[in-house]
């Protein structure tokens, strides 16, 4: 027994000092649905290096290579979710309605259990997203679950571009306007809110570009304006340079924030939780803005009262890019079951069912032409089957990181933890995880007060 | 006398006698102490350095300073000489960063009127501060270092984000300025949010950090500009935060950081190649995994003292006080238990093995005591050899390393003529688990111990009736309040106050083991009966400990007792 523990410790640890890996893996076939390019029945997937290489009928399996025998299994994209809390340190910085120069990169957690019980829904990226106690709040980090490393850096997805998160509503009314008395206490206060935090970025930038144009002349004696990160960030979503994602609930709030980002200049828009989407659909579509939604969750609070499963659809037949997210460490295990929600309430094919838990969430991030479907040329990211993983019968098997195996079912260890607190009290009992695994209000819970 | 006039007894005492006081307070001799400042060290194994032993060797100390060391030395006729037969002689250690000599201050109320703007010392921003103003030469942690053979410390303030800059102090010296060996050493710094107020957490810190660093050295430059030629240019502000960022710019200080998990020290090491500056590390818990890393961050490298609890091997079956042995008989022979209790085991190892494994990696390290409680120092030491850490490796993390590390070479960090005279006198190697320390040079002064301090007895419990204060910091801010026992051993009563609800609390389930007090007690937290419980380790009138609220998480608490009317 103890030299058992020994072995998978050693093994464990192996794994630990490794960063980034690249695999070499070869799936055999498997009915192979790429998404994008329909489905293929007996198709052979090769991943080299990291990405996938090739598609097609009787390949030959590179020579070291990991063979997995797929007949009778359904291969498809590993699973994205667009709104994760997972594998943070930190969600909420919530001392203030604006914190765009904070960063949830810098809170990874890569020794979360919870990337690991991801990767056995089929789950190879997250979007760690800052929480909704603020307006404005943090940039945030799209995350490759590369579960087994103590970097950080390493679960970064380097190509992916920048996002913030964005709140309406009562998340932000209650914590700034109800638990400390400053603006916003009303939705007319979160927009004022965005309003003003970027007039004033647009004066920095122009401050600074006068400064910019006048110091090379001789004898220049103006004075650049303070450095100022938050400001730094704002004008960066000006400039095109960072996606929006806006936690939001209601018709009006939703329309109020594309008027901004209309009076602004803002195009890279993606709502968040979005319930009442379905109000303003045509609106979405034609803004360009993209919705990632809950499948079938609502009236946790009052704003989110008029709801309806069929968001999804509705907003998928109006045109507009829609997902679906878990906000959940638990939800995120089961996405494949979320998705298949839009067939009974809609009746969507399979493929549009799929493409809002794999091609859709990549447009929202940014990273469509690096992940999201079965294509050569993109990542070796995914997720193997028994049974269709539309079906209620659907068994994870195997899910593949970077053309690395960081899931399977087969050899599925009890303890998958990374680090052992040396002070926990070895307690086999579960623990509740309070709101139902929710942590968008992490970090915020103390500004409420009865 | 109450307490209030015993004090000022003291103080009047103190006033009178200054070097009387001085004497007391040392608490171990009552013999006048000689008037000579010249000693000689007889007959001892003398460990110059890591690895350089003189066996029955000389050494000589005049003024404070090592005047000779040797076999065959003349001793000069006004030594003061310590027969050391058989005793061992090394350096005095030197510790990488804590707070010795620093009380620690009463936490105050604040209320802030917009959380997102707090003012910069409530929000634990005051690189500015400099440890000396906070030093108190007779703070009983002075000389629990010394006991354990410790001469020099690298102090800062206490404080969050960044409460000022450090110092490298002697733990010998009447006044503050009298200890300071090298003022304005570092710059300290940790990713501490202030409760309730920005920066509150890891993200908020990093933010500001960053924004800090780029405005100090924006500042600095326009400054420079400004001297060159100051006509008809905005005149540069005055900014004391700023301007303490100065010379970490210009690379003449370090900023030290405490960070102990594996995660928080690649976040120190993201911040440092992101703005350049130069790195120190304190307090490593977590490195094992990180040895590259940290070999190729180029930072100075000091690892923590404070090690988690490791059983002792028991070949008896434990016989912890149980409610229900069988329960407990049944859970131990869970296999899933047994597997968890192994991998927690393992862990606990990891730490003890750590230095080992660094020192075997090439990483070089000194020792930190930040953390560590002074009375498991000396064992954690051991158990550190017993975990593979070479005897010389651990002298070397103990002076050369941190005296190089620091820039303290040529005065520190070996018994070699013309360094500080700095020494431990131990009566057997000091790494033996029963040696004592007999001696303690600092800065030439002599510093003897007879008593040890006596440990207590094992199944003694201590006295926790009566009245105490408490502090406790959590999201929400700091709470202080009174907690009152009552009663006596199997049956105790007692109250909790706290100041921000303004509520008291009966306590439940007070029970005390040995030197361990635990209760518990029900709150109301929106609307929800919420169980905190509370276990603390008292010691002398104070205590520490956690207090663990349902899932709302576990904080640190401490206190102390109350004067007695």
């Amino acid at each position: 027994m103890k030299e058992y523990i020994a072995i998978v410790l050693l093994l464990l640890f192996s794994q630990a000092v490794q960063s980034q890996q690249k695999g070499t893996v070869l799936i055999k076939n498997g009915t192979v649905l790429t998404i994008t390019k329909g489905t293929m029945e007996a198709t052979d997937v090769l991943i080299k290096d990291g990405v996938i290489s090739k598609i097609g009928k009787g390949l030959s399996t590179p020579k070291g290579a990991q063979t997995i025998d797929a007949t009778g299994m359904y291969v498809m994209p590993g699973i994205i979710d667009a709104h994760s809390h997972i594998a943070l340190d930190a969600v909420n910085e919530a001392t203030s309605p604006v914190t765009a120069e904070v960063w949830t990169g810098d809170a990874i957690n890569p020794l979360d259990v919870s990337i690991y019980r991801a990767l056995a829904g089929g789950v190879t990226i997250s979007h760690a997203l800052h929480g909704s106690a603020n307006a404005i709040g943090g940039q945030s980090e799209t995350i490759k679950h590369r579960y087994g490393t103590v970097d950080p850096d390493a679960l970064r997805m380097k190509e992916a571009p920048r996002t913030i998160k964005f709140a309406l509503g009562e998340n932000p009314t209650r914590v700034h306007g109800g638990g400390n008395g400053i603006v916003p206490r009303t939705r007319m206060g979160v927009e004022a809110v965005f309003r003003s935090s970027f007039s004033e970025a647009r004066q920095y930038m122009k401050a600074w570009d006068e400064y910019n144009a006048g110091k090379s002349k001789k004898g220049y004696k103006g004075t650049a304006p303070q450095y100022d990160l938050r400001l730094e960030t704002l004008a960066d979503i000006l400039k095109g340079d960072i996606i929006v994602h806006c936690h939001s609930y209601r018709a009006d709030e939703i329309y109020m924030l594309m008027q901004v980002c209309k009076d602004f200049g803002i195009k890279k828009l993606v709502f968040q939780h979005v319930n009442e989407g379905f109000k303003v659909a045509p609106e979405l579509a034609e803004f360009g803005a993209m919705a990632s939604v809950f499948s079938d969750w609502w009236a946790y609070k009052f704003e989110v009262y008029y709801s309806t499963a069929y968001n999804a659809t509705i907003l998928h037949k109006n045109g507009v890019v829609t997902s679906i997210n878990s906000d959940s460490g638990e939800l995120i295990r089961h996405l494949y079951h979320e998705a298949a929600k839009t067939q009974k309430y809609g009746g969507l094919s399979d493929n549009d069912a799929l493409s809002m838990i794999t091609i859709n969430p990549a447009k929202q991030l940014g990273i469509e032409s690096r992940v999201g479907s079965i294509e050569e040329g993109k990542d070796g990211d995914i997720a193997i089957f028994k049974n269709h993983p539309l079906s209620i019968y659907t068994i994870p098997m195997m899910t593949i990181v970077d053309g690395v195996v960081e899931f399977d079912r087969e050899n599925d260890p009890d303890d998958m933890r990374i680090y052992v607190d040396p002070k926990e009290t070895i307690d086999v009992t579960l623990h509740g995880t309070g709101h139902a695994g929710d942590r968008c209000m992490q970090d915020a819970e103390f500004l409420f007060h009865e | 006398m109450t307490g209030s006039k015993l004090v000022f007894m003291r103080r009047a005492l103190l006033l009178l006698f200054p070097a009387l006081s001085y004497l007391t307070s040392l608490g171990q001799s009552s013999e006048l102490a000689p008037v000579t400042r010249t000693y000689a060290i007889k007959n001892a194994r003398i460990v110059q350095a890591p690895g350089r032993i003189i066996d029955n060797g000389v050494l000589v100390i005049k003024n404070g300073i090592i005047t000779a060391v040797g076999k065959n030395i003349e001793i000069p006729a006004e030594a003061r000489i310590i027969k050391a037969d058989t005793m061992y002689v090394y350096a005095g250690f030197i510790d990488g960063l804590s707070h010795t000599g620093v009380p620690k201050p009463k936490e105050e109320e604040n209320k802030v009127k917009d959380p997102g703007n707090p003012p910069n010392d409530i929000a634990g921003i005051e690189p500015q501060r400099d440890v000396r103003n906070m030093l108190d030469p007779n703070d009983k942690s002075v000389d629990e270092m010394r006991r354990l053979g410790f001469a020099v410390s690298h102090v800062v303030p206490h404080g969050r984000m960044l409460p000022g800059q450090g110092a490298i102090i002697l733990h010998a010296g009447e006044s503050p300025d009298a200890m300071v060996y090298k003022q304005q050493a570092s710059l300290f710094s940790q990713l501490t949010g202030a409760p309730g107020i920005y920066p509150n957490t890891v993200i908020g810190v990093m933010a500001k950090y960053r924004e800090l660093y780029r405005q100090a050295e924006q500042a600095k430059a326009y400054k420079a500009r400004y001297i060159q030629d100051a006509t008809g240019m905005e005149r540069p502000s005055s900014d004391r935060v700023l301007e303490a960022f100065y010379p970490v710019i210009d690379k003449q200080i370090p900023v030290v950081f405490k960070a102990e998990d594996v995660l928080s020290i690649q976040r120190v090491i993201d911040l440092k190649s992101q703005l350049g500056f130069n790195l120190m590390l304190a307090e490593i818990k977590q490195g094992w995994d990180i040895s590259e890393k940290l070999k190729n961050s180029g930072a100075k490298l000091f690892l923590s003292l404070d090690l988690p609890e490791m059983k002792e091997e028991k070949s008896m079956p434990d016989t912890t006080k149980t409610t229900d042995k069988n329960v407990e008989l049944k859970a131990d022979k869970d296999p899933e238990k047994q597997r968890l209790q192994a991998r927690k085991d393992e862990t606990i190892k990891k730490h003890y093995q750590q230095p080992a494994l660094l020192q075997s990696q090439g990483v070089e390290f000194g020792f930190s005591t930040f953390e560590a409680k002074p009375r498991d120092i000396k064992g954690n030491l051991s158990k550190l050899i017993e975990n593979g850490l070479s005897e010389d490796a651990a002298l070397s993390a103990l002076t050369t390393t941190p005296a190089r590390l620091l820039g303290l070479s040529s005065t520190m960090g070996t018994l070699d003529i013309g360094k500080i005279a700095n020494l431990v006198i131990t009566d057997k190697s000091y790494f033996d688990k029963e040696s004592k320390v007999k001696y303690v040079f600092v800065d030439g002064k002599i510093f003897e111990y007879k008593d040890e301090p006596v440990p207590k007895k094992n199944g003694e419990t201590v006295r926790v009736t009566g009245k105490w204060t408490y502090n406790t910091e959590t999201p929400q801010g700091v709470h202080t309040g009174d907690i009152v026992i009552n009663g006596e051993e199997g049956d105790y009563s007692g109250t909790i106050s706290s100041t921000i609800s303004g509520d008291t609390n009966d306590l439940s389930n007070i029970s005390v083991d040995g030197d361990q007090l635990s209760f518990s007690f029900t709150v109301v937290i929106e609307g929800n009966a919420v169980l905190v419980e509370v276990i603390v380790t008292v010691e002398e009138g104070s205590f520490e400990g956690t207090m663990t609220a349902g899932d709302y998480g576990s904080y640190p608490i401490e206190g102390e007792r109350s004067p007695e009317k």
